[in-house]
């Protein structure tokens, strides 16, 4: 197997050559990975192929192109696969009708696991007093948490959970992510977000996907470094503009600036070093700031940024 | 067989929760409140001929396949919309026992309610008649029909989210417009499934439903060979499409 930072040692999932299309849409496309034991994180903005790749993954979407191995079997031809797997899709998919016991203990009916560990795994995720009303009463995040409890309850060797924190309240997150570090560790355990700060307490190794491509793979240092050379644009906004413009132009982080009207508009790589200068040559030349706003800083543009630089 | 039976369980609640079960229940009174009213004041023969022109007419043709339509399409259909469905494909189960313990219990579910409702039709007649010989054969031929039915149903459910939509063109066009002017059409209905095992178990009632017989043969044996038929092929082709089909 190859041995780049997309790919784990000893996988346990291996993602070769993927492609799914919808239709005209290409929801991931030609993507390869694999995955071991530890906690991955599938970082990408909203729409990128995330849930379309755990999808495939978990065997509910077939592949357009490509192949899935997931623990030595293709899971839409080996159901049996699934005593090993567990899901938590970003869905709400719950019935509403039963409590969260019943609905936990559902699943280990469905998975022919053994129903002890069903108050443990209620308890994992701090739900013991709502254990026994029904789910249709519960928030998002207790619909969540009875999710995961559901799949946590069958022991699989292999986690896939889309999004799982979405909706949970930052005390629950916080245990969440301890519950899922701690089960990383003899595990394999994939969890997709779309928040860089989640999957940086969370995960190890981190793959970013963007247009249902890889955009970068590796520990959370190297995807920080990664992003750390993207040209960002920053709109400052003063009552005379050109009079700081000048100054900035000669500074090493600014790349290019342009004025219009009272708007000036600055592309730099280090926007740490461009907080601190804009201050000090406004005092220098004695004109006053009134805005300072990064444009284009969100998540997706730093991803396709990345997909654009492979 | 563990997981078959949770799934049966779950899904008789979901099938049968919430207003569901009380529509469907109030519609399955209506052949034995017409045919009680029907026959005040009639002699035995002809209440005995009113409930096989009137009774059975009203369960067969209405209560039976929108009972079945309503709880055979929303077995799988239900599971779909919800999202749920992917809950249940990443466990260990064969889909054909998925699909296997969605037949049965949306069968269970929709017997259930028509079977209810033809012994509640029947005995309002065979309490005017003092003859129950109407008992069983009801009991039989809607528990066969709902079986045909859940399982046509239950596919469609799969296929299409317009399944209870396609499902009524298909009893109120197909059945009961198309199929009684084509006798020959007959072999396509399943209503008259039922219909057969019905008058196999009581000849005496074939000369009041020859029409909606059309060209079948009465007989029980044959009835039931074909509700497993159909049975089957409905779990085999609902598993290949779980199989096949992309789960979003």
């Amino acid at each position: 197997m190859t041995t780049t930072p997309a790919f784990a040692p000893e996988p346990t999932v291996v993602v070769d050559r993927v492609s799914k299309w919808f239709g005209q849409k290409v929801a991931v496309s030609d993507l390869s990975c694999s995955f071991g034991q530890g906690l991955t994180g599938l970082l990408g903005p909203n729409g990128a192929g995330k849930t379309t790749l755990l999808r495939v993954i978990a065997g509910l979407l077939r592949p357009s192109d490509g192949s899935i191995n997931l623990l030595g079997s293709n899971p839409r031809q080996d159901p049996s696969v699934y005593r090993s797997v567990g899901l938590v899709p970003e869905e709400d998919a719950v019935y509403g009708f039963l409590t969260a016991r019943q609905f936990v203990r559902y699943a280990t009916r469905l998975s022919g696991a053994g129903a002890e560990n069903v108050d443990d795994a209620i308890h994992s995720v701090d739900l013991d007093d709502a254990a026994d009303r029904p789910i249709s009463g519960f928030s998002k995040g207790m619909r969540q948490r009875a999710k995961v409890a559901a799949t946590l309850v069958t022991d699989p060797d292999v986690l896939l959970l889309d999004e799982p924190l979405n909706g949970t309240d930052p005390i629950q997150r916080a245990k969440l992510i301890t519950t899922f570090r701690a089960l990383a560790e003899e595990r394999t355990v994939i969890v997709s977000s779309h928040v860089l700060a989640e999957v940086e307490r969370m995960a190890d190794r981190v793959l970013a996907v963007v247009d249902g491509k890889l955009a970068a793979a590796g520990d959370v240092a190297a995807i920080r470094h990664a992003m750390s050379d993207i040209p960002y644009q920053v709109r400052v906004e003063s009552e005379a503009p050109r009079r700081i413009a000048a100054p900035l132009m000669a500074s090493d982080e600014v790349t290019s600036v342009s004025v219009s009207g009272s708007v000036l508009r600055i592309e730099t790589t280090d926007l740490g070093s461009l907080g601190a200068a804009v201050p000090r040559v406004a005092r220098d030349v004695d004109v006053r700031v009134t805005g300072f706003e990064p444009e284009d800083e969100s998540l997706e543009s730093v991803f396709r940024y990345l997909v654009r630089r492979r | 067989m563990r997981g078959t039976l949770a799934i049966i369980r779950v899904t008789l609640r979901q099938l049968l929760g919430g207003k569901r079960l009380i529509v469907l229940g109030l519609l399955g009174l209506l052949p034995a409140i017409v045919i009680w009213l029907a026959t005040a004041n009639r002699s035995a023969e002809l209440a005995f001929q009113d409930y096989h022109e009137i009774a059975i007419v009203i369960l067969f043709l209405i209560v039976l396949p929108l009972t079945a339509l309503v709880l055979g399409s929303a077995a799988l259909g239900d599971e779909r919309r919800d999202g749920t469905l992917s809950f249940l494909l990443v466990r260990p189960l064969r889909r054909s026992a998925i699909t296997g313990a969605k037949l049965l219990a949306a069968w269970i579910a929709a017997a259930g309610v028509t079977v209810a409702a033809g012994t509640a039709a029947s005995a309002a007649v065979s309490i005017r008649t003092s003859d129950w010989s109407t008992l069983v054969p009801t009991i039989v031929g809607t528990a066969l029909a709902s079986a045909c039915y859940a399982a046509t149903f239950m596919v469609l459910g799969h296929l299409t989210s317009r399944a209870v939509l396609i499902g009524l063109v298909y009893v109120f066009i197909w059945e009961s417009g198309i199929s009684f002017a084509a006798p020959s059409l007959a072999n396509v209905s399943l209503f008259r499934i039922g219909l057969t095992a019905y008058t196999g178990l009581l000849p005496e009632a074939t000369r009041f439903l020859s029409e909606p017989l059309g060209s079948l043969t009465p007989g029980v044996g044959g009835a039931l060979a074909k509700t497993l038929g159909i049975g089957l092929v409905a779990v085999l082709t609902a598993a290949s499409l779980l199989k096949r089909r992309d789960t979003t």
